[in-house]
């Protein structure tokens, strides 16, 4: 198994710059899992230029993935703390696949747990973690996913979908229900969770990602319209 | 190589933003080469069914298949990988060839995937393996078990690499030869991962081509790519610059059992490159095909695939 042991330290010296740096000194080498010539190419690269490559398309593969399922709560992070968290994130799990919805599902609970105080993360965080549930692939249909916003979903999502950071958002606590019809499309209800506003909005919320919701005062999951 | 490959001529490596090139009439290509991966979802070893297909995905592939043949491009395999043989893989790729009759099949010559501490760890990315008696040996069986459970020709890409394992016991070269002549696989020679290896490593390409047997080709691959802190990369982010066009004028005329050069683009350099240049490439192709081959002309399998097709569309529709 030492051809193994030599392809698995071959990739952290790509996830994991310690690790790298650290081999790279000659301070961790895992010589008793490795032959001495395996010992000695594993000193090398860890020294290549070459390897920094390697990582910069590692990360930037797996953050472009990143990105792409999960655009606003990127957005609502901002890029400095988008970077630290997904440093922590990726310390503790490793890329399994090149299937990347089940991290990013993974990274929303991660998020969640983490308790950061930031306004609007807690909403848009569940929100795009259901849109991942209704795609991910499965053999029967998704099931429903209901999301608990704080804030007014239409104007949250709107401000998000325009490529804005959103500023100002009031709070409308509420509770969206989230289903796959007959043609695959996702179709979300919006309804108001207590009688927060007393007179219920006879006009659905406009927002491009809550297509179809009515909106009424009861804690019960409208019909679709 | 042991079987010669139908000659297909020129292919496109697919994109959805290429469609427009794909869905014109007449066509700039003569095939479609897909990265199969793309169209379904590994959900892990303990899944059952483990792949699930995307049908809009594979509906595409079949409209394209009415028209020209589909070339699977893998990335799935990891047939390096000392801890892992996916055997799963390759039947989901074998589910694939009952779909669309390809001619021939193909994968990376690397690694991805390893183990870390019992837990599988996918790097993203192809990793080189060492030019070693042991790699060959590793390798030379499993090939034969792809060759056995897919009946179609199958082929492997010579990998870029941005490090090196160079105190191999075999020089690049040497290493695929044997690896073809003690498997039987073939090889898809890559121009852009050759000339991307030689400017970044300092070696002259002109002489691995020299040393390759050239009969071991089945398939050719052309690209562009880019500069980033001194390296250059196999970024697929262009038209085919000048040196690979060199490359490629001097090989075409070489490799006897060639079945087609395919141009690669990523989707999201489409729009940077502009559709024009690369139906100008995709013509000069067709050119220098036409120039050293003869013209593309469909195997007896293809047509064979066609009819049935066809016939199978019409009992639906009946």
């Amino acid at each position: 198994m030492s051809l193994a042991h030599f392809q698995d330290a071959m990739v952290r010296l790509i996830l994991d710059p310690d690790f790298r740096d650290r081999v790279a000194a000659g301070d961790d080498v895992p010589g008793s899992e490795l032959d001495a010539r395996e010992t000695a190419r594993l000193q090398r690269i860890a020294r290549d230029p070459g390897l920094g490559i390697n990582r910069t398309l590692h990360k930037g593969f797996r953050l472009g993935k990143l990105r792409g399922l999960l655009p606003f709560t990127c957005r609502v992070l901002g890029t400095r703390r988008l970077c630290d968290e997904l440093a922590r994130f990726w310390r503790d799990h490793p890329p399994a696949s090149f299937y990347f919805l089940p991290e990013a599902v993974d990274f929303c609970d991660w998020l969640v747990q983490r308790r950061l105080r930031l306004r609007y993360l807690d909403d848009v965080v569940a929100y795009e973690r259901a849109t991942l549930e209704l795609e991910r692939a499965r053999t029967g249909p998704p099931p429903v996913q209901l999301v608990r916003f704080r804030h007014d979903p239409t104007a949250l999502l709107a401000a998000l979908s325009q490529g804005r950071r959103p500023r100002g958002i009031p709070e409308r606590p509420c509770v969206a229900a989230a289903r796959v019809d007959a043609q695959g499309k996702a179709v979300w209800t919006l309804h108001v969770r207590d009688a927060y506003n007393s007179t219920p909005s006879s006009d659905p919320p406009q927002a491009p990602h809550l297509v179809g919701a009515t909106e009424v005062a009861t804690r019960k999951v409208s019909p679709v319209t | 190589m042991r079987a010669p490959l139908p000659r297909l001529g020129v292919g496109l490596a697919y994109q959805a933003p290429l469609s427009a090139i794909f869905d014109a009439a007449p066509c700039d290509v003569d095939y479609v080469e897909v990265v199969p991966d793309i169209f379904w979802t590994d959900r892990g070893a303990d899944a059952v069914p483990r792949h699930l297909d995307d049908d809009a995905g594979l509906a595409r592939m079949r409209e394209l298949h009415a028209r020209m043949p589909v070339v699977p491009h893998s990335i799935g395999l990891s047939i390096g990988s000392a801890a892992h043989f996916d055997r799963d893989h390759i039947a989901q790729i074998e589910r694939w060839r009952g779909r669309l009759d390809f001619p021939w099949h193909s994968d990376h010559l690397a690694f991805h995937l390893a183990d870390h501490g019992g837990q599988r760890i996918n790097a993203g990315i192809t990793l080189p393996l060492a030019r070693d008696r042991e790699s060959l040996d590793l390798l030379a069986p499993r090939i034969r078990e792809v060759q056995r459970s897919v009946p179609r020709p199958f082929l492997l890409e010579n990998n870029v690499y941005y490090f090196d394992i160079d105190d191999g016991e075999m020089d690049e070269a040497t290493f695929l030869n044997t690896l073809c002549r003690e498997s039987g696989c073939g090889l898809l020679l890559d121009l852009h991962n050759l000339h991307t290896n030689a400017l970044n490593h300092g070696f002259d390409p002109m002489a691995m081509l020299r040393a390759l047997d050239l009969s071991n080709v089945g398939e050719i691959h052309v690209a562009g790519g880019m500069a980033l802190d001194g390296f250059w990369l196999d970024a697929h982010s262009g038209a085919i610059p000048d040196e690979v066009w060199t490359l490629l004028d001097w090989t075409l005329p070489r490799c006897p059992n060639l079945g087609g050069v395919t141009f690669e683009v990523f989707g999201s350099w489409v729009e940077s490159v502009g559709l024009a240049r690369i139906r100008e490439d995709l013509r000069r192709l067709r050119a220098a095909w036409a120039r050293h081959l003869p013209a593309p002309a469909h195997p007896p399998i293809r047509a064979h695939a066609h009819e049935a097709h066809v016939a199978h569309a019409c009992e639906a529709h009946a």
